[in-house]
Formats: structure tokens, sequence, C-alpha cells
């Protein structure tokens, strides 16, 4: 790199740009397979008057090249930026020394910088700009759910808006998205995925419902009628800690993140800490377990938002909780055998869903109360919801029966959301027909 | 027609909770065969549809505990099993002192991709007698199955994949199989299918009449040579467990030869408690040890 000419300010880019083009040009080698910039430092020097100034430029005459200038010596009072090869500092810095040259140190390691740089760039590819070119048969982390949230929310804003009902333990926003035509306090129809974090595929399923939502809108009649008369709300990410927690730690966490003095062991089993039947059989209240229900009711601010939206609402008639994995279809109660009062009628609608679900691809689902068909479970959200007067209250445990667990491949994703959207219309419907 | 009764409930909840106090000796279940309308699987009879939950989870458990005694027993990676079906079965619970069920179910390989596979989906039919004392784990079982794959075949595919595993780089730098999202790399599928073979042995010895176990995830392996031509299969995974929710790691060692029955040694981690520290993990010499619910 040549320094400018002495005298009057210097043309071309400032000194950020053209370090960022710098870096660029390396990222591009590096990449390239041609060059590695381990251990490489940027050295700035100050030189004090011209005699430095010259010993300076003979480093730059020296072969083989000992130094790479990135800003030249060109006048005492400018700093001199130059890249040293690893196998050369040594060399370098004593002849700096040894003449009396000032200098610092302003990269410790090019790679490094190189790396991270590139790591950005990959990141903020994966940032999609639009939800057209976002995959929905992949997997993704919270902050691509969130980016792609934003994104929707804009292509769709006729029907479609955010509403954020509070923060998570460790202060991330929980997020909701409201499908309406308009009007006020319609009925609402509640919709939750990833309560425990673990289970990957619910996020997938719900993103790819959104989406589906906003597509048949106008296409699909019974779709269509639903919205015309009642509000959609689906919170994608019930658990944004602990689903932050599966991509960086631990692939197989429950639980939200929450730490109380004195208490070991972290987190709260969402999916216990709702103030119905607490506490009871199919919760524990050892901290370190699983299906621990926390130190009481809506203790946990996960949970508390969303009791705080559905209770000022006022207006929920339908409230359906997504899990996985077993391939189920459920309502209350999981705490007790007891049958809620409409147990036929759910009993009845259950059996329709899982029918339509099974017609796309031919997978079974048992159904049933929680309590009898998969296990006793106290303080749970669907029993919750049902004591509250949402009398369609249902909990869905998608694919697969332990085959993959929580570990359900990407490749499965569309399909288990195509045949749970079937069950989920089913279910909407029959709220639409059987308003109370 | 038999009448039917209703049973008393499974204790299917969490640790410290008591038992049901029924002064009931024993009680026969019985239930037609199982047909029930398409993708629909719920009781027979809507106006009882509460009970039906119990019993066809309890056949479907049983069928799964009775699958992983017959992986083990046959040693085969190759030849693994898994449920396709649960198709007639009954139960005799007893509080006092276990559960008896005979259950008939239809199988699957589990290898989707297999090269020898003959046909899709061929089924296999087992039938299996699995008795839980109670609250006992390593539940006493009878099972037999029909052929799914010819024995020439069998040995065959093993013996593959047993010079595929010996062709593998020693130590192996495994991250987690499968990836964070279900993948498996085809190159590595030895190695899961022989991990998953010995996982069975010890998914066996732990059920019980309330626990019951999945494979998860494999974390992290090593393999050493021996000088038999053995291979010596060090490795651990994680095990969930479906009514706790609970995620158990387990250390496993077993040494396997094509056609040699599976000698395997292993240690699970014990839940914790608030006031231990974190649990303890030991070598492989270690015989046998429970999750402490």
């Amino acid at each position: 790199m040549q320094g400018t000419p002495a005298g009057g300010t210097r043309p071309g880019p400032s000194p950020m740009d053209r370090q960022t083009l710098l870096v660029f040009s390396l990222i591009l080698a590096s990449a390239l397979g041609q060059m590695n910039f381990t251990g490489d430092q940027v050295l700035r020097v100050l030189a004090k008057d011209e005699k430095q100034l010259s010993l300076l430029r003979d480093l730059e005459g020296l072969k083989p090249q000992k130094v790479d200038f990135w800003r030249g010596p060109a006048r005492p009072s400018l700093p001199v930026d130059m890249r040293v090869p690893f196998s050369e500092l040594k060399y370098i810095k004593a002849y700096l020394e040894s003449h009396g040259l000032a200098y610092s140190i302003m990269i410790k390691d090019i790679q490094v910088l190189l790396d991270e740089e590139r790591e950005a760039m990959a990141k903020s590819r994966r940032l999609e700009r639009s939800t057209s070119s976002f995959s929905y048969s992949s997997y993704h982390t919270l902050e691509e759910i969130y980016s792609w949230i934003d994104n929707f929310v804009t292509e769709h804003s006729d029907i479609v808006s955010k509403i954020q009902i509070g923060n998570s333990f460790e202060n991330r926003s929980i997020l909701v998205l409201k499908f309406s035509t308009g009007g006020s306090r319609h009925p609402a129809i509640w919709i939750d995925t990833g309560i425990h974090s673990r289970e990957w595929i619910t996020h997938a399923t719900g993103i790819w419902t959104a989406n589906k939502i906003v597509s048949d809108y106008g296409k699909d009649r019974v779709l269509t009628d639903i919205l015309k008369a009642m509000d959609i709300f689906i919170e994608l990410v019930t658990n944004p800690d602990g689903f932050a927690f599966t991509h960086s730690m631990n692939r197989l966490w429950r639980k939200n993140k929450s730490i109380r003095p004195g208490i070991f062991c972290i987190g709260v089993d969402l999916n216990r800490n709702w103030k119905s039947g607490f506490g009871g059989n199919g919760s524990n209240s050892n901290p370190c377990s699983e299906t621990y229900h926390g130190p009481s009711p809506q203790s946990e601010p996960e949970v508390a938002a969303i009791v705080n939206f559905i209770t000022a609402h006022g207006n929920f008639k339908a409230l359906i909780s997504i899990h996985s994995y077993s391939q189920m279809l459920m309502y209350p109660y999981g705490r007790s055998l007891e049958p809620v009062s409409n147990q036929r009628e759910l009993y009845d609608l259950a059996k329709d869903a899982v029918e339509a679900l099974y017609k796309v691809h031919g997978i079974e689902y048992f159904f049933g109360s929680i309590s009898t068909t998969l296990y006793v479970a106290s303080g749970i959200t669907v029993d919750w919801a049902y004591d509250s007067g949402i009398k369609y209250a249902f909990s869905f445990e998608l694919r697969d029966t332990g085959r993959y667990g929580f570990l359900l491949p990407a490749t499965q994703i569309i399909p288990t959301a195509q045949e749970t959207w079937m069950a989920l219309r089913t279910i909407m419907e029959h709220t639409l027909n059987h308003p109370y | 027609m038999q009448p039917r009764r209703q049973p008393p409930p499974a204790p299917r909840s969490g640790p410290g909770n008591p038992r049901p106090t029924a002064p009931l000796l024993a009680l026969l279940l019985l239930l037609a065969p199982v047909v029930a309308p398409a993708g629909s699987r719920s009781a027979e009879d809507p106006a009882q549809p509460e009970d039906a939950g119990v019993p066809r989870r309890l056949l479907q458990q049983a069928a799964r505990a009775a699958l992983h005694f017959f992986n083990f027993r046959a040693g085969s990676p190759s030849a693994l099993r898994v449920l396709a079906e649960v198709q007639e079965g009954r139960a005799w619970i007893n509080p006092k002192e276990g559960c008896k069920v005979d259950v008939v179910f239809s199988t699957e390989r589990y290898k989707p991709e297999s090269l020898l596979q003959e046909g899709e989906g061929r089924l296999g039919k087992c039938s299996a007698r699995v008795v839980f004392k109670n609250q006992k784990p390593r539940p006493a079982i009878n099972v037999t199955c029909t052929r799914l794959i010819e024995k020439k075949k069998r040995q065959q595919e093993d013996y593959l994949l047993y010079k595929q595993m010996k062709q593998l780089k020693n130590p192996l730098e495994i991250v987690s199989i499968p990836d964070n999202h279900g993948h498996i790399d085809p190159y590595l599928r030895p190695i899961w299918d022989l991990a998953f073979l010995g996982s069975s042995y010890v998914m066996w010895e732990m059920t019980t009449q309330v626990s019951h176990y999945y494979l998860a995830q494999l974390t992290s392996v090593r393999q050493w040579k021996t000088n038999d031509d053995t291979i010596d299969f060090d490795y651990t995974v994680l095990l969930h467990e479906l009514s706790t929710q609970e995620i158990i790691p387990c250390h496993i060692h077993l040494v396997w030869y094509p056609g040699k029955p599976l000698k395997v040694k292993y240690h699970c981690q014990e839940l914790q408690t608030p006031e231990e520290a974190s649990g303890t993990e030991e070598g492989s010499a270690v015989p046998t040890e429970l999750s402490n619910f």
C-alpha cells in the first residue's frame, strides 16, 4: 500500500473504510485458501520526525518483504499502520525498539478477526431479508425466528401484528402474533408452541402454521370464516431462554432458566407452573427435576405473561398448547382422572381432528384426556385454561413416538406441520360453530 | 362377551406419590382385538372414554420393553426392531404384586435405509409376556417374533457393520449422534446401531411398571481395539424417561463380535437432589446402578 503524497489532506476513503476494505480482501484471500493470517499483527507506529519516517520507509524496501503497510509512512504526525507476518514479528519489534520507534498493537491476531468477521457475515446472511427466502423446512435459532417475525408482520400487516406480552427471566421479549380482520375484542383462539424448549418441532410447526394462515386467508372458506369472526393468537417461542439454551449449551433442556438464591439447580417446568391443581401428582417439588413446578403458581414470568394477557383479554374461546413427542391429541384434566363436564364433546372433537390429521400422511394419533392418555400431570396449561372458562382446551404431542423423539429430523417439519394444521383447523372450526 | 371392568389407575405420577390403595386382589382386564377406525386410537365404547388410555398405554409399554429385551438377546445391530403397532393384549394388574401383560404386536426394521431390505414396510410379528414386579426394574420377559430377515443376510450385514466399525479412526471424535437437527451421517450409522443395541440392554434393565425409556442421543464415543478382534465400545448416551421427563446420562461399555452374545456393563447417573453436588460419572467396570426416583 503506497502512502499518500506529502502535503495537503489525504484523498481517498477514510481510514475506517480502508481498513474494512483490507479486511474484506484478506477474508477473500483467506477463504480462497491462499493465505493464513494466524498470529499476524497490525502495529501502529508513531514517527517523531523525518528521520524516523525514513527508517520506516527502509522497512518497506526490504526483500523479502517483511511488512505490509496499511497506512504508509507519510508525515511525522500521522500514524503508520503495518501488517507484520507472525514470522517477522520478533525482527520487526526489535527493529522498532532499537531505533526508539514507539508502537502499539492494533490487531493482536488478524486471523481471529477474520474468522469473527466471516462468522458475522454468515450470520447476517442467515437473518433473511424477507420471509420468502426463509426456510420452513429447517430448524432456526431464536434470532432467526424473531427476525422472521418482524419480516412476517411487515409483509402481512393487513392481518398480522406483533404484541409483546412480557419478558422472560433472562429478559428476552415474549412475543405473540395476532391474526385479525378487525373489530374489537373478537372471540379469540390461543395457540402456543415451544413451552418446552427441546421440542423444536413445535416452534417449526408454529411458524409454518402462521404462514399457512396468511396464505390460505381468502382462499380456504373455513379459515376465512374463522378469521372474519375470531382472532387467532400464536405464541411461537413460549420459553425463549430455554430455547436459546438448547442452541448454545444443552439441546435437551426443557425448563425455563430461572434461578433462585440458595437453589442449586436451574429452571422451572413451565407446564407445571399454572394455577390448577398446582403441586399435585405428576409435578415435582425437587428443583433439580424436569417437572419442578416452581415455588408457587405463576411464579415464572413466562407463565405470568400469558395468564395476564389472556385474563385481561377476557374473550378467549379456545386454547391449544403444542408439545412433542408421542403423537397424541388430548384435553383436560391432567391433574386427575375426573372427566370434564363437556368430556363427550371434546372426545368427539378430538376424534374428528385426529382423523383429519391422519388423512394427510397416514400418521396415527392417540386421543383422550391427558391423565388417561399420557400421564397424570398437575399445574398444566390446559387445566388452567379449562378452569378459567375456556371450554375448548387441547394439548398436542406431535411426532414421533420415540424413534427420534425430540431430535426429529428437519425433513419431517413440513409433513408434521401439514397434518397438524388439519387438526387445528378442525378444532377452530368447531369453536367458531359453537359460540358460548 | 366378557364384561369390561375398569382397572385401578396405574401409578404413573412422579416420584414420591402414594400408590393406589384399592383393596383388590387381581383384576382381569380383557380387551377385544384392537381394530380401531383409521387414525383414531381410543376406546371402542365412547360411553366410557376415560378408561381407554390406561390399558392401551400399558400394552404399548410392555411391547416396547419386550423389544428392548428381544433386540439385546438377538445381539445383532443390523437386525434391530421397533414397535409398529399393538394388535391385541390383556393385562392382569395386582396392586400388591405388580402387573402381567400378554401382548401381540407388529414390528418393523429400525434401519430405514438398509441395502438388503426386501420390499417396503415389511412387518414382523411378535408375541410377548411381560411381568413387572411391583415397582422393580428388569421385567421378566418371554418374547418370540417371526423372522424379519433371513439369517444369512443378517449375518452378512452384521459382518459388514463389524468391518465398518473396525475401519473407523481410533479414538473417534464424535460430537453427537444424531446431531441437534436429528440428522445421522450415513457414515456414522454403524456406531449408532451398535450404541442402540447396547442401550437396549440398559433400557430393559431399567424399565419398571411406571418407568419407560427411549434413546435420545449418543453424546460421546470411544472405541478401543482388542486383541481378539472384538469391538470394544465405550460410549455415553442420553436416555429419556417419559413419565418423569428426565434425561439420564448413561455410560455404557460393550463388547461385541458378530454372532456372539453381547456383553454390556453400564452406569447411569442418578437424579440430583438440591443438596447434592453434581453426580459422579464412573468407569465401565461398575455394575448396574439405577436412577433414583
